[in-house]
């Protein structure tokens, strides 16, 4: 069992097996081997790491996906273009939630829940303007109308009319 | 806010990103509510027609909108470089600028697409983007892997776009409605349907509907994969290869990758000789004498043979190398057709004998083994490094039959050795009853002028026998005995023919006959004929032919024992008898190759060890070695249980060869010459048994060099002959130590008889009064009678050894044939009584042993024998004063004797009563005056 420390100081008691989905943490682990001490994880709150740990204990065992050549990444995101029933499920959460989750998945390195997460938002873009993209993100629009008329001349040709 | 400086690590993680990227971000780190990384993640799965609406939200995404990393990997998932499709995108692009030229502006509203790349076109130096303008314009002439990915992603998207529009057609029609787009050729509807489906896959989802598209394209594909299948049937009933080459090579570009392939399979399915199993009988191979004559299975093979070469060419002409349509055809020849021909013939032979099934399994493996031929020359492929695919074919087919094969070719040469022991020590034993004649043996190699040279004339003629090859398969009967062989010839079958074939190449009159001794030959021969044929019938379990052996031999009589027929190489060799008698030099041209004699074996025959029971033991398992070799070759698991069975074979034999016949041997000589009581005896210099072990030591020499000879042609190749810890070289000098054990054992012992012989001499021949002699006897100064006949029998024996036995043993022995002669001399001088005259006498004696043993050469002992000498010099020396001088001084025997011992010896004068007191007196006062430090 590995005791985690979320950043507002609510500590859970994870299988070993599980947490080490999470690449970071299997790495701190084999290099500070076994003890007791508690892992602070000051970047991640206690309602994340929750849906996170629920994440880990669903896919618990399933395979990690090995850092090789880039042809093989290829290949896994090949055959995960869509997104588990479960998962789907898993991820219907309220937008803050979604972009929580997202990086806690950069930052504990667990490969599939960030593309899991990733999709979801490519989904999200899908279909909208892009004002409606700037609000999902909280970009502000830094163009002048000139160059956004000039990017979206430059990407005519993707648009599908 | 404490809390959050342990955000550290993202940030490191974020600024790493950024060096991925190729532009440098303007903006910060994080795009809103995420970073960087994350972004372009997420742009990583986003469809193609909402990249703008990215683009336009801010400048740093539009920034990571044209991130060439995003682009390179949109661009690989249309795999156009992994699959060479460059040339049909480019042959696209020309359809439609012909089409676009040809129709005329009016079209052009239609084509909007078209429209926009003009506009690209026509706006050169737009701020932000100038080298996609510059590019754009010359799209043409510029080849595309100059470009960008984004640029070569956006042609090809363009380009692929406007083929979209008919898959929105009714099914039957978009086929047909893609036409004017693809062009009409085969294969470049073929790629350029393949590039669609690429293109339409869901990684890259380049319009809003791709996947309603995708399956309408699938269904296309589907449909045109079926009219090619039908092109393809009907140009192969026509035999028009052109077409079927065009429609092969086409379904094998829309062939999804999963699953078999159609074409292929169906065309593989159609090929009768799949289908033809009824009209080969494997059971054919039989001959009615339950026999192997693999003629059928060459017209079976010869017609799979023709049949790959045919189908197999036109395979190679009409499929695509990569779809492998020839080795999955060979695959399914080989164990549809020849593998089921296989299975009920190795049955049958098992059905009636083993060793016919070892046979039968290795000549079925070669003659499969022709379809890797045929397929290498049928197609380049499998030449070089593809060669292993062809013969993986043979090699899976084989294998089902592997593990039986290899356990029963070690049962059986078990079986075989153990029969050739049995008939060995069957007849050692019959001999031993009739009662041994020591006299009656003869010693080939002793008798011979030059033991050395006939051992290479064996050797020679074993190695060439060694080379000769082996015949696998049984052809025409026995033709690998005798080209004119015939039936009986053929029932010998292959165990048979080699050991007869073999044993005829060493025919002894060959060699014996070259190094001068012709009638030492004999008795190998006789050997050579009982226990060759005896080994052949038991091994073989021929019973007719075991019968018809019988019945020859019967039909000679034993006494009559001269030439009564030679039958040459017409006839079978194991039927061909020459009786002959002892002493007739055989004309050499009857002696040539497969001639061999029948001895009636009434002669003596005492050879505890054979040289054909050796070359009968080495040729059991050659046979079984080349017949191992045949699936040398084999990769993976059962190559390395045919090298440890190929081993285990030599090791097999070695032990047999060692523990059941050379120890054995030695054992029963060395046995021998330990009750060999030289009294009983009345020949004085000839020590049979010792005769007959040094006969044994060449034997066993020449056995131990063709153990290597054959060692070194027969196994060299698959083993590591410096590698100490294999089983076969340990094997190897174990059996070597074996030898070497039994040589000095009966070394030992031998020492033992001959010196007990010589003595026995001595003591015999030396007439009671021999130094002793009346005073008026005439002096002869010559050794006696019982020195000269000792030095001629041990003289004899000592030659004996020379060239069999390395020279260290050699030296050995002589030393040990030295210290014991001397002990002998000076108890037997001990036991004389000698006059002044018979002093001479004595000293003669010891003259002729020294310059005997100066002969030997062996330095310590030569020097014991002079001190001997001057210990002879006592025996003549008149004056007892003089007398004890010589005894006292003690560097005048080299530090050997001392004066006791010599006291001793001249206790032995005739005239001791007499002088007794005055050598005492002299010995002993002397001695008393000088040393004593008192006085």
């Amino acid at each position: 069992m590995v005791l985690l420390v979320t950043s507002d100081n609510v500590q859970f008691q994870v299988d070993k097996e599980v947490v080490e989905r999470s690449v970071l943490i299997k790495n701190m682990l084999e290099d500070v081997g076994e003890s007791d001490q508690s892992i602070p994880l000051a970047n991640v709150s206690s309602s994340v790491l929750k849906k996170v740990i629920e994440y880990c204990e669903h896919h618990r065992g399933e395979p990690l996906p090995s850092a090789d050549a880039d042809q093989n990444q290829d290949e896994t995101r090949k055959r995960t273009t869509d997104i588990s029933e479960w998962d789907q499920k898993f991820i219907t959460v309220d937008q803050e939630m979604l972009f929580e989750i997202i990086l806690a998945a950069n930052y504990l390195d667990i490969k599939s829940l960030l593309d899991v997460g990733c999709k979801t938002v490519a989904n999200m873009i899908k279909g909208k303007t892009p004002e409606e993209i700037r609000r999902l993100f909280n970009i502000v629009n830094d163009f002048t109308p000139e160059e956004e008329a000039q990017i979206k001349k430059e990407n005519e040709w993707a648009e599908d009319r | 806010m404490d809390k959050f400086t342990a955000l550290e690590p993202t940030r490191l993680y974020a600024s790493g990103s950024i060096k991925r990227t190729s532009r440098p971000s303007t903006v910060s780190r994080s795009i809103g509510k995420l970073p960087v990384d994350l972004h372009f993640l997420v742009l990583s799965h986003l469809p193609i027609p909402d990249i703008p609406a990215y683009a336009r939200a801010s400048k740093a995404t539009a920034d990571l909108s044209r991130n060439e990393k995003a682009w390179e990997r949109r661009w690989n998932d249309l795999g156009i470089t992994r699959h060479a499709l460059d040339d049909t995108l480019d042959d696209l692009e020309s359809k439609q600028k012909a089409k676009a030229r040809s129709r005329s502006p009016p079209t052009i509203p239609v084509d909007s697409l078209d429209d926009e790349f003009g506009e690209f076109t026509s706006a050169p130096g737009m701020p932000s983007v100038p080298s996609l303008s510059a590019a754009f314009t010359s799209f043409a002439d510029v080849p595309p892997g100059k470009h960008t990915f984004r640029l070569r992603y956006m042609r090809a998207h363009s380009i692929l776009r406007k083929c979209l529009h008919p898959l929105l057609q009714p099914p039957h029609a978009v086929l047909s409605a893609l036409t004017p787009l693809i062009g009409s050729s085969l294969l470049f509807q073929a790629r350029s349907l393949r590039l669609l489906t690429f293109f339409l896959s869901p990684r890259i989802q380049p319009v809003r509907n791709w996947d309603i598209l995708l399956a309408a394209l699938k269904a296309a594909i589907d449909r045109f994969d079926a009219s090619l299948l039908t092109a393809f049937d009907s140009a192969d009933s026509r035999g028009d290869e052109v077409m079927m080459k065009e429609a092969a090579h086409a379904s094998w570009q829309v062939w999804p990758g999963v699953g078999d392939w159609e074409m292929g399979k169906v065309w593989a399915e159609k090929r009768e000789i799949l289908y033809e199993q009824g009209r080969w009988n494997p059971l054919a191979n039989f001959t009615n004498e339950n026999t192997l004559d693999f003629t059928p299975m060459d017209e079976f093979m010869a017609s799979i043979i023709h049949a790959l070469e045919e189908y197999g060419t036109r395979a190679v002409l009409v499929f695509p190398p990569s779809a492998g349509v020839l080795i999955g055809f060979a695959e399914r020849v080989a164990n549809e057709v020849v593998g089921e021909y296989i299975a009920p013939l190795l049955t049958r032979a098992r059905e009636i004998s083993n060793a016919l099934y070892l046979t039968a399994v290795a000549a079925s493996f070669r003659e499969s083994w022709r379809i890797v031929d045929v397929l290498t020359t049928v197609s380049s492929d499998f030449s070089g490094e593809g060669k292993n695919k062809a013969e993986d074919v043979v090699f899976m087919m084989f294998e089902s039959h592997m593990d039986e094969y290899l356990d029963e070719e070690i049962e059986s040469l078990k079986q075989a050795f153990e029969v050739v022991c049995k008939e060995w020590d069957r007849s050692t034993l019959a001999l031993a009853s009739h009662g041994a004649s020591i006299q009656g043996q003869q010693n080939r190699f002793l008798n011979a002028q030059n033991p050395a040279l006939m051992k290479r004339t064996v050797l020679a003629s074993f190695t060439d026998m060694l080379l000769l090859p082996v015949t696998i398969v049984p052809r025409t009967v026995g033709a690998g005995v005798v080209a004119v062989g015939g039936a009986v010839g053929g029932a010998v079958g292959a165990v048979g023919t080699g050991m007869v074939q073999g044993i005829a190449m060493l025919n002894p009159q060959r060699w014996v006959g070259g190094a001068g001794s012709v009638d030492s030959a004999k008795e190998y021969a006789s050997y050579r004929s009982a226990e060759g044929e005896g080994a052949i019938f038991e091994i073989g379990a021929y019973e007719d032919q075991e019968e018809g052996g019988e019945g020859l031999d019967d039909t000679i009589p034993p006494s009559s024992a001269r030439d009564v027929t030679v039958i040459t190489s017409t006839s079978a060799a194991t039927t061909s008898l020459v009786p002959r008698t002892s002493g007739t030099p055989e004309p050499p041209a009857t002696s040539v190759s497969t001639t061999k004699r029948k001895l009636v074996p009434t002669e003596k025959l005492d050879l505890l060890l054979s040289l054909d029971v050796a070359l009968q033991l080495i040729h059991a398992d050659r046979d079984a070695l080349k017949r191992l070799e045949t699936f040398a070759s084999y990769p993976g698991w059962y190559g390395t249980r045919v090298r440890e069975t190929i081993e285990e074979a030599f090791c097999e034999m070695l032990g047999v060869l060692s523990n059941r016949h050379l120890e054995r041997g030695f054992g029963i000589a060395t046995e021998r010459m330990n009750s060999y009581k030289p009294a009983e005896h009345e020949e004085t210099t000839n020590v049979a048994p010792l005769l007959q072990f040094f006969e044994l030591v060449h034997v066993g020499d020449t056995i131990q060099s063709m153990v290597q000879v054959f060692f070194d042609k027969a196994l060299a190749p698959y083993i590591d002959k410096t590698d100490f810890l294999n089983m076969v070289v340990r094997e190897k000098k174990r059996f070597e130590n074996t030898l070497d054990d039994c040589v000095a054992a009966g070394l030992n012992a031998g020492t033992q008889v001959l010196m007990n012989q010589v003595e026995h001499i001595i003591l015999t021949l030396t007439k009671p009064r021999e130094y002793y002699p009346p005073e008026d006897a005439p002096q002869e100064l010559g050794p006696t009678k019982g020195c000269t006949e000792a030095i001629r029998c041990l003289d004899m024996h000592c030659k004996l050894l020379k060239g069999s036995t390395s020279k260290e043993v050699l030296e050995v022995f002589y030393q040990e044939v030295g210290i014991r002669l001397l002990a002998i001399l000076q108890k037997h001088i001990k036991r004389q009584i000698i006059s002044l005259n018979g002093g001479f006498q004595v000293i003669a004696d010891l003259n002729a042993y020294y310059s005997f043993i100066v002969s030997l050469k062996v330095v310590s002992v030569t020097a014991d024998f002079s001190h001997l000498k001057m210990l002879g010099h006592v025996f003549v020396v008149e004056e007892a004063k003089d007398l004890a001088q010589i005894v006292r001084d003690v560097t005048r025997y080299g530090g050997a004797y001392r004066p006791e011992d010599i006291y001793e010896f001249i206790q032995r004068r005739a005239d001791w009563k007499k002088i007794e007191k005055t050598v005492d007196k002299t010995m002993y006062n002397l001695s008393f005056k000088e040393d004593c430090i008192i006085c």
